[in-house]
C-alpha cells in the first residue's frame, strides 16, 4: 500500500512533466537533445537529477552499513567527475557539435569503424549501468509492499519507456530538473527529521560505533535471497509465526524468502564474504572491501573509476549536447559539482544512522534498503509510514531519471550510429531496449547495486575519457590509435568483470585488481592510444578539426545554422527553415 | 480532433523525402581560416595552464587525502563536536574544495576566450 502511494504520484507526475514537452518534439534533434537550447542552471539541474541514481539515493547509505565509513568515497569521485568534465571536456565537446559520443569521434577522427566501436562501447556501459537500477526499483518495491521482485522491474521499466517514447529528451530534461529538486527535498528533510527523531542515545551510538555481535533486541531478518549464515554455537531462532527453528553451529543455509527472528541477545552469525559493521575496520575512513591490507590502493581504484569514470558516461555527455554553446555547458558542468556537493552531505546521516538502527540487514545483504527501512524504526506510527514513502518516492525518482538518460543513449546508438533511421525507429528501439534490460534484471537481484555501477564506470573510465581527453588535446591522435585503446580498455575491463563474475575468487592484492580494474586499465587505455598514434601519421586536417573544439563560437551566424541560440526569439516556422537550410 | 490541434502541411514529395531514410552528407575535413586558426592556437595555448593546475589539484587532493588518512589513525579519535575528525575529514573537505577549484577554473576559462 505504501508502495502504491509512493509510486503512483512520481510516475503520475513524471508522466505529466514528461507530457508538457510533447508538443515541442518535431525532429531527430529535438528527440535527443531538446534542439539545444537549455539554460545552465535548469541543464544543471537536469545534469545532478539524471546522475542522482538509486546508487547514490540508496546505494552509498547502503555500502555503509555495509563496507563501513570508508564508502562515502564514492560520492567524492561521483562529484570529482563533474570537476574534471568542466577542466577537461564541457566546453569542446559541445562545440564539437556532436550528438552522441560516437558521433564526437567521428567528427573529429573521421573513422566509421571507431564509430562503431563507440557505440558498442555505448551500449556495454548502459548495460551495466541500467541492470542495477531496474534491480534496485524491484527490490525497493518488493521490500516495501510484500510484492514480488518481478512486478517491480516491470513497472519500472514501463513507465521509463512510454515516457520516453512519448516525450523524448525535451521531456527527459524537464523530467529530470524537476527530479533533481524532488530528490533533494525527499532526501533532506528525511535525514533531519531522523537525526531530531532517533533521540541522543542512538545519536551518540552513531558516532561511537561499537561493533554488531549481539542482538541488542528481537530481531527479525528478511532473507529476499539464498544466504549462507555461520555460527560458532548453536542457536535457537524463531520462525515468522513464532516456531522455534534450532540452528546448528557451522554452515547454514537460509532459503530464499525465509523470515527468522533472532532473540536479543543472542550472537550475531557470521556471513561468507563480509564483516560484522561498526568494528575497527569499518570506523577508518578508507575502502579495503575484500581484507586485502591496501586500504590507499582500494580507495584510490575507486576514486579513478568513478572520476574518470563519469566523464566517459555517454548519457552524462549527451546532457551537454542540450546547451546552447560550449560557454553555457562549461557553467553547466560548475554548477552541477556544487549541487552534487549539496546532495552528497547527506548519505553518510543515513549510513551511521543505519548502522545503529537496522545492521542486522547485512546478514541478509539487503543493505541496499537501508534508507527505505530507517523511519518505520524510528517512529511506527503515522508519520514512520509517511516518511518510508517519502523515501520510497525519492528512490523511484532517483531509479526514473537515470533510466531515462539511460535508455535514450541506448536508442541512439543503436538506431543513430549502428542501424541509422528516423523518428519512429527511435521511439521504437527505446521500448525495445527497456525490455532487454528488464530480461537481464531479472535473474540479477543478488549483485550488488554499487559493484555493478562501478563497473559502468570502470568500462567508460578505461574507454571514452582516454578517447574524449586525447581527442580535444592532442593533435597527432589518429583514428587507428583510437580504436586500438578503446578496444584495449573495452577487452581489459570486460576480462576482468567477467574474470570477477565467474573466474575462481582469488585474494589479496590480485583481489582488488580484479574487482577495481581502472588503476591498470585507464593507463593501459591511454598508453596504448598515444603508443599506435605516434606510430601513425595522423592527417593534414586533424590540427584544424582539434583546434576548431577550443574556438569560441560565432555570436549571429553559426556554423550549425538551425542549432545556434539566436534564432529563439524568431517564429517557429523561420526556424523550421532555417534548420532544413542547415542540413 | 481538437479544434486547436496543428497539423504538419507538407507536399507529398516532403512526406515521401521524410519517411525515407537520410544518408549522411560526405564527410568534408574541417577547415578554419588563419584568423580563427591564431585565435584558436591563442585560446588553446592560455586554456592549457589553468587546466593543468586545476587538475593538479584535484589529483592532490582526492590522491593524497587518503594517503592522509592512512598515516594518521589517530585521527578516528579525535573529536569535533564528538563526530571523529577523519569522518569529517571525507565529507566537510573534499566536496568545498571541488566547489572552489571548479569556480576558478570557471573563471579562468572564460577569460581566456574572451577574443583580445
Amino acid at each position: 500500500m505504501i508502495a502504491l502511494f509512493a509510486v503512483a504520484p512520481v510516475v503520475l507526475l513524471t508522466l505529466l512533466v514528461g507530457l508538457r514537452g510533447v508538443a515541442a518534439v518535431r525532429t531527430t534533434s529535438d528527440f535527443l537533445v531538446a534542439s539545444r537550447r537549455v539554460s545552465p542552471l535548469l541543464n544543471s539541474a537536469a545534469v545532478s537529477g539524471e546522475y542522482l541514481s538509486a546508487a547514490s539515493f540508496l546505494g552509498v547509505a547502503g555500502l555503509v552499513v555495509k563496507d563501513g565509513m570508508g564508502a562515502l568515497w564514492y560520492p567524492v569521485g561521483f562529484t570529482a567527475g563533474y570537476v574534471a568534465m568542466l577542466v577537461l571536456v564541457a566546453a569542446p565537446m559541445r562545440r564539437s557539435g556532436a550528438v552522441t559520443v560516437p558521433d564526437f569521434a567521428e567528427a573529429r577522427l573521421a573513422s566509421t569503424p571507431l564509430r562503431k566501436l563507440a557505440a558498442v562501447t555505448v551500449l556495454v556501459i548502459a548495460g551495466l549501468y541500467l541492470v542495477p537500477q531496474f534491480r534496485t526499483a524491484g527490490l525497493v518495491l518488493s521490500v516495501v509492499s510484500d510484492g514480488p521482485y518481478w512486478v517491480g522491474v516491470v513497472i519500472a521499466a514501463v513507465v521509463v519507456s512510454v515516457t520516453l517514447a512519448v516525450g523524448g529528451m525535451r521531456a527527459a530534461t524537464y523530467v529530470q530538473a524537476f527530479q533533481f529538486c524532488f530528490k533533494l527535498v525527499l532526501f533532506i528533510v528525511p535525514a533531519i527529521w531522523l537525526l531530531l527523531q532517533v533521540g541522543p542515545q542512538v545519536r551518540h551510538e552513531a558516532v561511537h560505533p561499537v561493533e554488531f555481535t549481539h542482538f541488542t533486541r528481537d530481531t527479525p531478518v528478511d532473507f529476499g535471497l539464498e544466504v549462507t549464515l555461520l555460527l560458532d554455537d548453536p542457536l535457537t531462532v524463531q520462525s515468522a509465526t513464532g516456531a522455534p527453528i534450532p540452528i546448528p553451529a557451522g554452515e547454514y543455509r537460509v532459503s530464499e524468502g525465509t523470515t527468522l527472528v533472532f532473540p536479543a541477545g543472542a550472537p550475531v552469525p557470521g556471513v561468507r564474504g563480509g564483516a560484522a559493521p561498526g568494528g575497527p575496520d569499518w570506523q577508518r575512513p578508507l575502502l579495503d572491501p575484500h581484507d586485502a591490507g591496501h586500504p590507499v590502493l582500494g580507495t584510490w581504484a575507486v576514486l579513478i573509476a568513478t572520476m574518470l569514470g563519469t566523464m566517459g558516461l555517454p548519457h552524462v555527455l549527451m546532457r551537454f549536447h542540450t546547451s546552447p554553446d560550449g560557454r553555457s555547458a562549461r557553467r553547466t558542468a560548475a554548477i552541477t559539482v556544487g549541487l552534487l556537493s549539496v546532495f552528497y552531505l547527506f548519505p553518510g546521516i543515513y549510513g551511521t544512522l543505519a548502522k545503529v538502527l537496522v545492521p542486522q540487514l547485512y546478514l541478509s545483504g539487503a543493505t541496499d534498503t537501508a534508507v527505505v527501512a530507517l523511519p518505520s524504526q524510528v517512529d511506527d506510527g503515522l508519520t514512520g509510514t509517511v516518511f518510508t514513502g517519502l523515501l520510497t518516492a525519492g528512490a523511484f525518482a532517483a531509479f526514473l531519471a537515470t533510466s531515462l538518460g539511460l535508455l535514450l543513449v541506448v536508442a541512439g546508438a543503436i538506431s543513430h550510429d549502428l542501424v541509422p533511421g528516423g523518428l519512429a525507429r527511435l521511439r521504437f528501439t527505446v521500448v525495445a531496449a527497456a525490455a532487454v534490460v528488464v530480461l537481464l534484471a531479472l535473474p540479477s537481484a543478488r549483485l550488488d547495486a554499487g559493484v555493478l555501477v562501478t563497473w559502468g564506470f570502470t568500462v567508460a573510465a578505461a574507454t571514452f575519457c582516454p578517447l574524449l581527453v586525447l581527442g580535444i588535446w592532442w593533435s597527432r591522435l589518429t583514428a587507428a590509435g583510437a580504436i586500438a585503446g578503446v578496444a584495449a580498455g573495452l577487452a581489459g575491463t570486460a576480462g576482468a568483470i567477467a574474470f570477477a563474475l565467474f573466474g575462481p575468487p582469488v585474494s589479496g592484492l590480485p583481489a582488488i585488481l580484479i574487482a577495481q580494474p581502472a588503476p591498470w586499465a585507464v593507463p593501459l587505455a591511454f598508453a596504448t592510444m598515444v603508443g599506435v598514434s605516434l606510430l601513425g601519421r595522423p592527417p593534414a586536417w586533424s590540427q584544424a578539426a582539434m583546434l576548431r573544439l577550443h574556438l569560441r563560437e560565432r555570436r549571429d551566424t553559426g556554423r550549425d545554422p538551425g542549432h545556434s541560440s539566436s534564432p529563439t526569439r524568431r517564429s517557429s516556422a523561420t526556424r523550421r527553415v532555417i534548420r532544413r537550410l542547415g542540413r | 480532433m481538437t479544434p486547436h490541434r496543428r497539423i504538419a502541411v507538407t507536399s507529398p514529395q516532403t512526406r515521401l523525402a521524410h519517411a525515407r531514410r537520410r544518408h549522411r552528407t560526405a564527410w568534408r575535413p574541417p577547415t578554419l581560416d588563419p584568423a580563427e586558426t591564431r585565435q584558436a592556437q591563442r585560446v588553446y595555448r592560455a586554456q592549457r595552464i589553468p587546466a593543468l593546475t586545476a587538475l593538479a589539484a584535484l589529483a592532490a587532493l582526492l590522491f593524497g587525502l587518503p594517503v592522509l588518512l592512512d598515516l594518521t589513525p589517530t585521527w578516528d579519535d579525535v573529536r569535533v563536536l564528538g563526530i571523529p575528525l577523519s569522518w569529517i575529514a571525507i565529507v566537510a573537505v573534499p566536496f568545498p574544495a571541488m566547489v572552489a577549484i571548479s569556480r576558478w577554473q570557471l573563471r579562468r576559462a572564460e577569460r581566456a576566450e574572451e577574443p583580445e
